[in-house]
């Protein structure tokens, strides 16, 4: 039965293409020839929607074809449609009968960069809806599309995620354009390439990919355009939509492509040989390949000091471990490893445990799904109500729990470190990885203690080693080792002592910095002397 | 299709994970945790087994409720049984929890027990236990039942086991007359031939009834309280008599446990007028054979400082410093042939000069193996060289005079 | 065969977990007494000749898994059977490796915890990763090699300032002359753990570099029988040879007496989790090369379809093989070390380096006649 009607969905599902087929062919086929029947279809086609405006003009000398100038008001830059196209066609075009209009307008009148020639509808439309204008001329069967995007769009500001100390303040906007100029503005470079596509049958996304030439790998470059060519899908409304288009592994926690608002961030993983995919309407770039440890860096660590970034990243992984195993640990410390903590600790806890009335995995879930909730509601709440929640969450949770008797106070404990260790993973992306895997943990742990942890930890380990991001293994350079590449990733190294760039990900390129870069004070001490001796001097 | 395996997969671990059910699992609130095993003997010779289990709401005191340390931190129960498997278990039946033994830090074995059969009986169960950890201390209580030692409440540590071990612990540290003596090391020492076993005791002063109450702790001189002891030696597993003093404390040097004790020396004729401090001490043991007989290499140094001086002398003279170590010397040669001269009569080599012989010349040993504690142990002849050496003097250097 | 590389790193770190795995546990070569520690160093350069051996043959034939090439020496049917021997070897050695560890851990940690269901967990992750292919064991086995020997070296370090160790105990050396030390090495050390290295010649054909592997195998094993070695004789030292030789496994109870500043104390866990990785991979390497030649054997195109039947195989075997582990290491003391190990680690290898000698000498290699 089920499969029947299966069979007659797919029939459907084919009708309904074959439909919109036929449509498209239409579409595609040439514009007329009379400006009346232009207009008719342009406002048949959309419905006579009201923010498309048609605005019929006559040329200067009132002698020539009737022209029309078609825009979308909002997406358009409408100073610019006024300057440079309604004005000069009111006020500059002449028709001399030698040449056609067509091409006068093309030439001499339309006062923009951009302007190309349209001869199908397909074409018009897709224009028109980008925010271009539409010139349409009586009696020719092309039209002429003006480069007028524009309209309202967000100023670049601060990026509201992955905030650095030190380090640019720019971040990216909604807009591909401006998104794309802040990369270039940093890697002033012909070989930064750029290719764009529309993707999604219905929205006509923008997506662009862009990489460094002769630094990325051909064959990533390559495994990235096919991917993104092979989508077919009605909408892409945030990366995210490609993300999960052109992952490697769909049944992972873990991210396999990074994502950043930070342009400084970019032009960093541009330059190590990465590809960046940029969508419009999106702040948020997709970098591929990711490898694990680059979710637990943050730009910072490039600008400041690498002694103290390498202690961070240490802490980080630490931060990692602590997020998933805390409450696991907990959990299998006090019911199956209780004779591994020091007696005096043991007792502390005993007696709080003395008063609650769960075992200690309902106590630990009781306290982790309390936490997830109230920080789920942190985040939709408005932010005017988020004080009352913050407090709402710590009296219930942090005393009256533990007066009612409900949980014990080193719970509390273990459930406040582990919120705050997974507040400070860098990535969010990892971190959400790491809130899900927690209650896997804690399971086998009442189950099996660290017997279960530990077992958990190897599957961890096997599904990480066979995760793959476009090809490279996830958690290269460590497994496998790349010793040249190890400088860059639980360790970082002064920026003179990281040779090479990533060798699975980047092309044979791969020298970074000259030899002898490492800096050292002045050899002779001249300088330094001549100031000591004048010192003496003038003290004689 | 792999959606469908995993999903198999998955059901498979699950259910592994949900069915199995936490089989070694154990709540803490369901464990009696035992912090000091007392073993006894009784009229019938059964084992007498006395658990001292921790209260722990009554320990970490200030908690919630607050009011908490109104009963005792710990409870004691005790089991009977021809074993000590047997007693363990059956005192399961007086207890509304599971006897858990991962925290006995303390083994106290009644001195009775200890004279009259080898240790080792005892010693076994716990060994083999998976539970029990081998670095839990063992004492002998001397001079009262085990029993008693566990029952005593004491003040500033609260739980009795902690007050026994970290006693034990800190005398070993300044005075140096007891040595800890944890579970692995008994074992060793009790198999091994060429070495005897020495367990420091635990003494009990003042009644047993008394000292099981509340208002003992709440005085600032309980009326009953526990001490360390003497040193017990054995001799095949079996107690066969007390050291204490300086016999003990020589012992100790012996054993190359000493850390740090203050000596008192004669000086200017009066008895005990230079107090040395001593703060680092080596004992080298070499056993070799002259003329088919075993003998004994003692070498023993000492540093330290000078922690008292009631007569007037020049400590800033360094012959005088020389003259006091030589008296020194003395002293810790005179202990350490009195502990030698105690162990000797006892025929047991608790120092280990067996298994030094048996690393000299693994073959003469041989031949000695099955009579060095009868015979060629006694009959060792034995050449003590002491070096000591005074390094500091203190805060002053001759000591103040009255009305000079 | 799958398509995998394993470069040369990861086969060091391999053969090194292999080695240590269960090895660690037991206590080895103690019928040598206090000279422990150089019975297994005198095992470990016998251990190398071995290797050199399987290596050696494996040049003539660096393509080639060790079924096909004993078919090519061999002939079809004889090599086939021998092949087929040393699966079940594989298998039957897997298997003992995880009742070793199973009856470790209930031991110590899960005393009411059937054997099987710790069994069946262990192996169904080694089945998870075996069904990822070789090169994932081998990335697994490069991130949690740091980790054990962090563990290790703090062991070490704690049990060092712990001041547990007394050299004494070490002495007299050579007690009994060599003799014990011989009888120890012939019928254990040299085949256990070192002589299992065969099992890598079903890893060598996915080398990267296949003329370094030797050196870096050579080296492997060396520096596994210098790190067996000082554990045995830290056990020694810290235990005495009484308790060691008593003990079921030696080195839980040299962790167990480590007591420093009065909270690293109480290590066993650490124990039990660097125990349960090293075995992990050592019976996911002898599963590994199980399944591979089974493949290889029958012409098997998707060798992970035999992961779950050979997979449970092993795990019944684990559990059926000895009624008691006083049973269980009587076996694999007595019996498998005196007649099987010596016949399929050392004499076949011998008996097949001769024949393929013999046949690379007249003809062009792999040429045969």
């Amino acid at each position: 039965m089920s499969l029947f009607s299966l069979s007659r969905k797919m029939k459907k599902l084919k009708l309904q293409k074959k439909n919109a087929q036929q449509q498209n062919d239409q579409l595609s086929k040439a514009i007329h020839s009379s400006l009346q029947d232009q207009i008719n279809y342009i406002k048949e086609k959309t419905g006579n929607s009201i923010d498309i405006v048609i605005r019929k003009l006559q040329l200067k000398d009132g002698k020539g074809p009737d022209v029309a100038v078609v825009f979308v008001e909002g997406i358009s830059d409408s100073k610019a449609i006024n300057d440079f196209l309604i004005e000069s066609i009111i006020n500059k075009s002449t028709v001399p009968s030698s040449r056609p209009i067509f091409e006068i307008l093309f030439e001499k009148v339309v006062a923009l960069g951009d302007v190309k020639e349209i001869t199908d509808w397909d074409n018009l439309y897709l224009s028109l809806m980008s925010g271009e204008s539409i010139i349409l001329v009586d009696g020719a069967q092309k039209a002429l599309s003006a480069s007028t995007r524009g309209g309202e769009q967000r100023s670049i500001e601060e990026p509201g995620s992955q905030v650095t100390v030190r380090g640019p303040r720019d971040g990216f906007t909604e807009n591909i354009r401006t998104n794309t100029s802040l990369i270039r503005k940093r890697i002033q470079n012909p070989n930064l390439w750029l290719e764009n596509m529309k993707i999604g049958s219905v929205t006509k996304t923008d997506v662009s990919i862009m990489y460094i030439k002769g630094i990325a790998k051909d064959e990533i470059v390559e495994e990235v355009r096919n991917r993104l060519k092979r989508i077919e899908i009605d909408s892409i409304l945030e990366s995210g939509y490609i993300e999960q288009l052109i992952e490697d592994q769909a049944f992972t926690t873990f991210p396999t492509l990074y994502h950043t608002e930070r342009p400084d961030m970019v032009a960093g993983n541009l330059l190590e040989g990465r590809v960046a995919i940029i969508v419009n309407g999106t702040p948020f770039v997709l970098i591929a390949p990711a490898v694990f440890i680059q979710f637990f860096q943050s730009v910072e660590d490039y600008y400041g000091r690498a002694d103290i970034a390498t202690a961070l990243r240490f802490l980080r992984i630490l931060i990692f471990f602590i997020s998933i195993i805390a409450p696991a640990a907990y959990i299998a410390v006090t019911t199956f490893h209780q004779e591994m903590i020091p007696t005096q600790l043991l007792v502390a806890i005993a007696a709080q445990r003395e008063a609650v009335p769960f075992p200690a995995l309902v106590e630990a879930l009781i306290m982790e799904v309390a936490f997830e909730i109230l920080r789920e509601a942190g985040i939709r709440m408005p932010r005017a109500v988020g004080s009352a929640i913050s407090i709402v969450g710590a009296l219930v949770i942090g005393q009256a729990a533990v007066q009612a008797g409900i949980v014990s106070p080193a719970m509390v404990i273990v459930v406040a470190i582990t919120a705050i260790a997974n507040f400070a993973t860098p990535a969010f992306a990892v971190a959400i990885s790491a809130r899900l895997i927690r209650f896997g943990f804690m399971f086998a742990a009442a189950t099996f203690g660290f017997y279960g942890i530990i077992l958990g930890i190897i599957i961890l380990a096997i599904h990480l080693c066979s995760l793959r991001s476009f090809g490279v293994p996830y958690l290269t350079p460590m497994a496998p080792l790349i010793l040249a590449n190890m400088g860059d990733t639980i360790i970082r190294l002064p920026l003179w002592a990281q040779k090479k760039r990533p060798a699975l990900i980047s092309s044979d390129n791969s020298n970074r910095v000259g030899d002898h870069q490492k800096p050292s004070p002045p050899e002779g001490r001249g300088m330094v002397n001549s100031v000591l001796e004048k010192g003496d001097q003038d003290e004689n | 299709m792999k959606i469908k395996k995993f999903l198999f997969f998955l059901v498979i671990l699950g259910n592994i994970l949900l069915l199995s059910g936490c089989w070694s699992k154990k709540e803490l609130t369901d464990l009696a945790i035992v912090a000091a095993l007392g073993i006894d003997k009784n009229e019938e010779g059964r084992y007498v087994g006395t658990m001292q289990i921790i209260n722990p709401g009554n320990v970490a005191g200030g908690l919630q409720g607050g009011g908490g340390s109104q009963g005792p931190p710990v409870s004691v129960i005790t089991g009977t049984g021809d074993s000590i498997v047997e007693l363990s278990r059956r005192a399961s039946r007086k207890l509304s929890r599971r006897l858990y033994y991962a925290h006995t830090n303390l083994v106290v074995i009644g001195e009775d027990l200890a004279k009259e059969e080898s240790i080792s009986t005892i010693l076994d169960p716990l060994e083999r236990d998976a539970q029990f950890r081998s670095t839990a201390i063992i004492v002998i209580a001397q001079g009262s039942k085990a029993s008693d030692i566990v029952k005593v409440l004491t003040a500033i540590d609260k739980i009795p086991s902690n007050k026994i071990i970290k006693t034990l612990k800190f005398t070993e540290k300044t005075w140096g007359e007891n040595i800890t003596v944890n579970m692995q090391d008994a074992v060793k020492m009790l198999v091994s031939p060429g070495k005897e076993l020495a367990v420091s005791g635990f003494r009990l002063s003042g009644d047993v009834d008394k000292g099981k109450k509340m208002e003992n702790t709440q005085e600032t001189e309980p009326s009953s309280s526990l001490y360390a002891g003497s040193l017990a030696i054995f001799k095949n597993g079996k107690l066969t008599g007390w050291i204490d003093g300086e016999t003990a404390r020589g012992s100790v040097i012996l054993l190359d446990k000493l850390n740090a004790s203050a000596f008192g020396v004669k000086w200017e004729g009066k008895d005990e007028a230079i107090i040395y401090e001593l703060i680092r001490q080596k004992t080298n043991v070499m056993v070799k054979m002259e003329k088919g007989k075993p003998r004994v290499s003692i070498e023993v140094q000492a540093e330290g400082n000078i922690g008292e001086a009631s007569v007037s002398t020049d400590l800033n003279n360094p012959d005088v410093l020389l003259k006091i170590e030589k008296e020194i010397e003395k002293k810790i040669k005179k202990e350490i042939t009195m502990a030698l001269k105690q162990a000797k009569k006892n025929k047991s080599d608790i120092f280990g000069f067996g298994d030094a012989l048996h690393r000299s010349n693994p073959e003469a040993w041989k031949k000695m193996k099955s009579e060095w504690n009868d015979v060629y142990f006694p009959e060792a002849k034995a050449d003590i060289v002491v070096d000591a050496f005074i390094r500091r003097t203190g805060l002053r250097n001759i000591p103040h005079q009255v009305n000079k | 065969m799958e398509k995998a590389k394993i470069s040369l790193y990861q086969l060091f770190v391999l053969i090194m977990l292999f080695e240590l795995g269960s090895a660690i546990l037991v206590p080895l070569a103690s019928d040598a007494k206090q000279d422990a520690w150089m019975a297994i160093l005198v095992g470990m350069f016998g251990g190398l000749f071995l290797f050199w051996i399987n290596y050696r043959l494996f040049l003539y034939y660096p393509e080639l898994t060790p079924p096909e090439y004993m078919q090519k020496l061999l002939g079809k049917i004889l090599g086939t059977f021998l092949a087929f021997c040393y699966i079940i070897l594989f298998m039957y050695s897997a298997a003992r490796v995880l009742r070793d560890f199973g009856e470790m851990l209930l031991t110590f940690a899960y005393l009411e915890t059937p054997l099987f269901i710790v069994n069946a967990l262990l192996m169904l992750v080694i089945i998870y990763a075996i069904r990822k292919g070789i090169e994932v064991v081998a990335r697994t086995g490069e991130l949690f090699f740091f980790f054990i020997y962090f563990l290790a070296i703090t062991g070490f370090i704690l049990i060092l300032f712990s001041g547990l160790i007394d050299m004494n105990n070490l002495k007299p050396i050579l007690e009994q002359g060599i003799s014990p030390i011989a009888r120890v090495v012939l019928t254990q050390s040299l085949y256990f753990p070192f002589g299992e290295a065969i099992v890598f010649s079903m890893i060598f054909p996915y080398l990267t570099n296949k003329k370094k592997g030797k050196k870096i195998g050579l080296f492997a094993i060396g520096l596994s029988g210098i790190n067996l070695a000082i554990t045995m004789a830290i056990n020694i030292g810290v235990l005495g040879v009484d308790l060691t030789a008593r003990s079921q496994f030696p080195l839980l109870s040299t962790i167990q007496s480590i007591q420093v500043a009065e909270f690293l104390e109480r290590l066993d866990v650490f124990f039990m989790i660097s125990t349960v990785i090293c075995i992990y991979f050592k019976v996911s390497i002898y599963f590994y090369a199980a399944v591979a030649s089974t493949a290889v054997i029958f012409k098997i195109k998707e060798p992970s379809k035999l992961t779950y039947p050979m997979g449970m195989v092993i795990l019944f075997m684990s559990v059926t093989i000895a009624s008691s582990y006083a049973e269980h290491l009587k076996e694999g003391l007595k019996f498998i070390t005196t007649y099987l190990h010596p016949f399929f680690l050392m004499v076949i290898p011998l008996l097949l380096l001769g024949i393929a000698f013999l046949k690379n000498r007249k003809g062009g290699p792999g040429g045969g006649f």
